[in-house]
């Protein structure tokens, strides 16, 4: 636990540092005597390097405190993938670093999805790999010779440091620099973000929100500037975010959103024309170069508000350029004229789309939650409780709002845009809790905005009043009693507030986010720890003791790991695209051992590997996920499995004797419960056969199994492996057959003498 | 020898008249039932029963199609919820079958209202309403004739699943279109769009940075206090124990919440926003 302590020690010292920071910025703004208008002029009087120095340190602690606080895994276990998605992506980095490039553009994975395959190159997001790749190939060309999974493990903790220094220079855009380095250490160490990028979980949204964050930057600075140079920039940067992740949707719709609104607020310029019509060109071009995103931009209804702000924003700089060189009649005529014809255009595209049944991402969202289980089953896309807000941002979810309010008091371009980042992203946060990973950044900019300003008012006056004395106006005096004291309590309290976050921060990434659930813990009562390593021991015995083309039937969840961990043939994986395939695997878990077979003989299922629970006491299993399977099923094949058959005739879901008959026999149930029922007695206060997880006596005991055979179960039962017998080779002679023999033989003696004689 | 065998023949004849004038007057019967029932349908797509209607209907045998009777309480009197909502999902159902291109005389849809046939509610021992019963073409209803209201709900779609289940009619369940949401949409914006002709000359008040500053914490307020979740998943306001009477507002589980919760969140969170705002604000004004 000595790790614990100084992770948490050095985030106190960069929060705390962050608040000196704010003091040493707001210094300088005094004399000029502008109260919170952003001080960016403030570096200038100050000798720069100090300022320099400050800003440069607190970054490099906030990278470390970042990077440190991300470790909690590799220290507890040791370096290995997490979870399920990240095992797909480094096995195809494995892939991607073993045979290069161009082989893993054009590979195809006839090891997943048994019997289809699957055309990886086309259908992922390379961005991850070919980082992860690029930073192996460096690494190694300089002679330091390290394994890719270290790489791919220690990606999203480097990326993060990174992410924070986007994070700082967006926000010294959008406000100032002391804002800009409370963001920077807010976004290392909030737990929103550090939930997807812990070491190890190798994912795309662990370099997806460095990108996001400097694309935006760089598009506050395009907008700032009007230079092509920063817009290009922008371009490069969304292009490598569409490389990564398909979250890049957002940045495609939040552009145009703000180019739109400043349309509205009659905020045109030169700069934004320019900024964004670069963009949206260059962008647009670059995104399509990706193979699994293609034509899709200029197809898809989530691309098609980009297109119409482009129009939109070519109509209005016409506009502008007519209106210098026409009268002002013949530009109200002409105005008048285009302006019909555009509403026209437009009324018709929305007729049209509304009849071709194009809908809003929103409302897809909530169709598919009411009406696809696979979608509905997927615990990432509930919506957002309050206390998941709370658990991940803390006291930032209180103070986002107030940073909101300075800015939209405060507005010029770039704020507008911070605005509607806001709105949108928590909007989209509410729907769905995947989503609040792109709430995070906003919410740490605005928040540090928010800090910012309370600091400086209450640091920076203190040093007013020491410097200039006698320029003291005189509605200051009688507050002079009673300021320093309330501005101590409140900068104390200001600075518990954030010491409480960043206890709050390291508790939830160390209990919550830094369990690789491939290795499971579990504690003692005097504190010592089991490792639970059942995973990785079945998933080895596969790898050394089965054919290497086996293929191994398990649900969708276990699809990568058993690919990337014990190298063999899946049946269906994470990566769900193909829901009728899913639906025949649920159907055969869900079936009753015989009809189980025949599909299991249709599919050439070698094994089949299931998760079970019930000796420790593990809640995941497969058990508890049977319903989902059941639903999954029901909607491809509802003649054959009916969801109600698996409930007792009250509505409960049992598995001890009052469990419905249909689920008692099923393979699933069969096969956790396979020797669990007469043999085991855990301990001495439980009958035999007691199920941990579930509080119950299981319903059936006594299971036989025809057409399996148990293969392999690990030291806890917690990963059991049965083989699919072989069909056998022809009907085994039954009695009335042998009765006929003894006839024959009968006859043969009484024919025997006359041949004979 | 010839008498006996003309009684025979005699006999014989009468026997197999017999079953065919018994026939014809079953068919006559039945044809006359189903153009009753069709005749009914076509007036109102749930048919009103009573019990006489239920006897000569339903109960007796000659009879080729089923019925799906939702057995209720809609008097005022009777105080019954659950049996106006599930009312309003069977006529959907039946309206959507009715109105089908699918539409044959194999399945009817009909009711009996309490009041109207307490006879039938007590020759089928039933004393729970609303209850629905599958009366199959052929045979009496079995167990799983009558509708797990507990379980399934009354939603028309899960009842277009049993009753395809059961009687192998499949219906597609179509809601008429809820125009209320649009028209009060339109309404607002017509309300809106007034109010700004009216005020023409003054504006000001769409360049005011307050309102719009109000407004964006307001959303924002509202999204993270979970309203979202609570739009979507429904949940109860509070939660009264029902032994101990005690009344919780807060759920004992983080991946639920009740709305009296989300509301007390907001509270807290409007006033630590406006304390850091006012904090900050105080002093550059």
């Amino acid at each position: 636990m000595a790790e614990h302590h100084t992770a948490s020690d050095c985030k106190h010292k960069t929060s705390s540092n962050a608040g000196g920071s704010v003091s040493g910025n707001g210094r300088p703004n005094s004399p000029a005597g502008c109260g919170g208008s952003g001080g960016l002029s403030g570096g200038l009087t100050q000798p720069a390097g100090w300022q320099s120095l400050l800003s440069f340190t607190i970054l490099f602690l906030a990278w470390l405190a970042g990077f440190s606080s991300r470790l909690f895994a590799v220290i507890r276990f040791e370096s290995i993938i997490h979870e399920f998605d990240p095992w797909f992506n480094y096995r195809s980095t494995h892939h991607l670093t073993t045979n290069g490039f161009y082989e893993f553009l054009n590979w195809f994975d006839e090891r997943a999805w048994y019997p289809l395959g699957r055309i990886v190159g086309g259908t992922v997001y390379p961005g991850l790999m070919v980082t992860a790749g690029l930073i192996h190939y460096i690494l190694n060309l300089l002679h330091v010779t390290v394994h890719i999974r270290d790489v791919c493990v220690f990606l999203a903790p480097v990326f993060s440091g990174l992410t924070a220094i986007s994070t700082f220079l967006l926000t010294r855009e959008l406000w100032n620099q002391g804002a800009g380095l409370l963001a920077a250490c807010f976004i290392a160490i909030v737990p929103g973000y550090i939930s997807r990028s812990v070491a190890g979980s190798f994912d795309n949204e662990g370099i997806a929100i460095f990108a996001l964050q400097f694309t935006y930057y760089l598009w506050v600075k395009s907008v700032k500037t009007g230079s092509v140079f920063w817009a290009i920039g922008c371009c490069l940067s969304y292009f490598y975010m569409v490389s990564a992740w398909g979250g890049y949707v957002f940045i495609i719709n939040l552009i145009p959103l703000h180019v739109f609104a400043l349309l509205l607020m009659q905020r045109f310029s030169r700069r934004l024309y320019i900024a964004y019509s670069t963009f949206y060109i260059v962008g647009l071009v670059l995104s399509m170069q990706i193979p699994f995103v293609g034509f899709q931009p200029i197809r898809t209804s989530e691309h098609m508000a980009a297109a119409g702000v482009f129009a939109l924003l070519q109509a209005y700089a016409f506009l502008q350029y007519l209106k210098d060189r026409l009268t002002r009649q013949e530009f109200q005529t002409l105005f008048f004229l285009g302006v019909s014809l555009a509403a026209g255009v437009v009324f018709l595209t929305v007729i049209y789309l509304t009849y071709t049944g194009e809908s809003h991402l929103p409302v897809m969202l909530r169709y598919a939650k009411i009406h696809i289980p696979i979608i509905a089953s997927v615990s990432e896309h509930q919506p957002t409780t309050w206390v998941s807000f709370f658990f991940d941002l803390h006291i930032l979810v209180c103070t986002f709002p107030a940073g909101l309010w300075f800015c939209i008091k405060n507005i010029n371009d770039e704020r507008v845009f911070v605005a509607l980042y806001a709105i949108s992203a928590v909007y989209f946060a509410g729907v769905m809790v995947r989503l609040m990973l792109t709430l995070t950044p906003v919410v740490c900019m605005l928040s540090a905005i928010a800090f910012s300003s309370v600091f400086e008012h209450y640091l920076g006056d203190d040093m007013k009043r020491e410097n200039p004395p006698a320029e003291d106006s005189k509605q200051d005096r009688p507050e002079e009693g009673l300021g320093p004291n309330i501005k101590s309590i409140v900068t104390m309290l200001m600075l518990m507030l954030l010491m409480m976050f960043a206890v709050h921060c390291t508790w939830v990434t160390s209990n919550a986010y830094s369990s690789p659930s491939v290795v499971l813990a579990s504690y003692n009562h005097d504190g010592s720890r089991n490792i639970l390593d059942d995973f990785r021991e079945a998933y080895y015995w596969l790898r050394q003791n089965t054919d290497e083309h086996a293929r191994v039937m398990s649900w969708w969840d276990y699809g990568y790991q058993i690919a990337g961990m014990a190298n063999r043939t899946t049946l269906v994986d994470n990566n769900t695209w193909n829901n009728s395939h899913i639906a025949l695997v649920g159907k055969a878990m869900s079936s009753n051992e015989s009809a189980a077979y025949e599909i299991m003989k249709s599919l050439d299922v070698d094994y089949v590997l299931i998760i079970f629970g019930g000796v420790i006491g593990y809640s995941g299993d497969d058990i508890n996920k049977f319903l989902w399977m059941v639903r999954i099923a029901e909607g491809e094949h509802p003649k054959d499995i009916r969801e109600s058959d698996y409930f007792t005739p009250q509505g409960e879901f049992r598995v001890d004797k009052a469990g419905s008959p249909t689920l008692l026999n099923c393979l699933m149930y069969k096969m956790s419960y396979y020797r669990f029922g007469p043999y085991t007695r855990l301990d001495f206060r439980t009958p035999p056969g007691f199920d941990r997880t579930r509080n119950a006596e299981i319903g059936n005991k006594d299971i036989r199994l025809k057409h399996l055979e148990e293969a392999f179960t690990s030291e806890h039962w917690l990963v059991r492996i049965y083989r699919v017998k072989k069909q056998e080779n022809r009907q085994a002679l039954d009695h009335k057959l042998r009765n006929i023999a003894a006839k024959q033989k009968y006859t043969s003696k009484k024919v025997l003498p006359s041949l004979f004689h | 020898m010839f008498y006996k065998l003309l009684i025979v023949v005699f006999l014989a004849v009468s026997l197999q008249g017999a079953p065919a004038d018994g026939q014809k007057k079953k068919e006559t019967l039945l044809s006359e039932k189903v153009s009753q029932m069709m005749e009914w349908t076509s007036k109102r797509a749930v048919i009103r029963l009573n019990g006489e209607k239920f006897r000569r209907l339903i109960r007796a045998p000659p009879r080729n199609y089923s019925v799906i009777i939702m057995f209720t309480a809609l008097q005022p009197q009777r105080q019954c919820g659950v049996c106006k909502q599930a009312d309003e999902e069977y006529q959907i159902l039946a309206n959507s079958w009715r109105y089908s291109n699918a539409f044959t005389n194999r399945i009817f849809f009909a009711m009996v209202d309490f009041d109207e046939g307490s006879d039938v509610f007590q020759m089928l021992n039933m004393n729970s309403a609303p209850t629905f019963i599958n009366f199959p073409a052929k045979g009496k209803p079995k167990r799983a004739d009558t509708y797990e209201l507990q379980v399934r709900g009354f939603a028309a779609e899960q009842l277009a699943r049993w009753v395809a289940d059961r009687t192998d009619v499949h219906i597609r369940v179509i809601r008429p279109p809820n125009y209320a949401g649009p028209l009060m949409l339109g309404l607002l914006l017509a309300f809106i769009g007034s109010l700004a002709y009216v005020r023409r000359n003054n504006l000001e008040f769409l360049f005011n940075k307050n309102v719009w500053a109000f407004s964006a914490l307001c959303f924002v307020l509202i999204m993270t206090s979970g309203q979202m979740w609570n739009h979507i998943r429904g949940p109860p306001y509070a939660h009264k124990n029902p032994n101990t009477g005690q009344v919780s507002y807060i759920h004992g589980s983080s991946q639920a919440q009740f709305v009296a919760e989300t509301h007390i969140v907001l509270l807290f969170s409007i006033l630590h926003c406006s304390r850091i705002s006012h904090t900050a604000q105080l002093h550059t004004e």
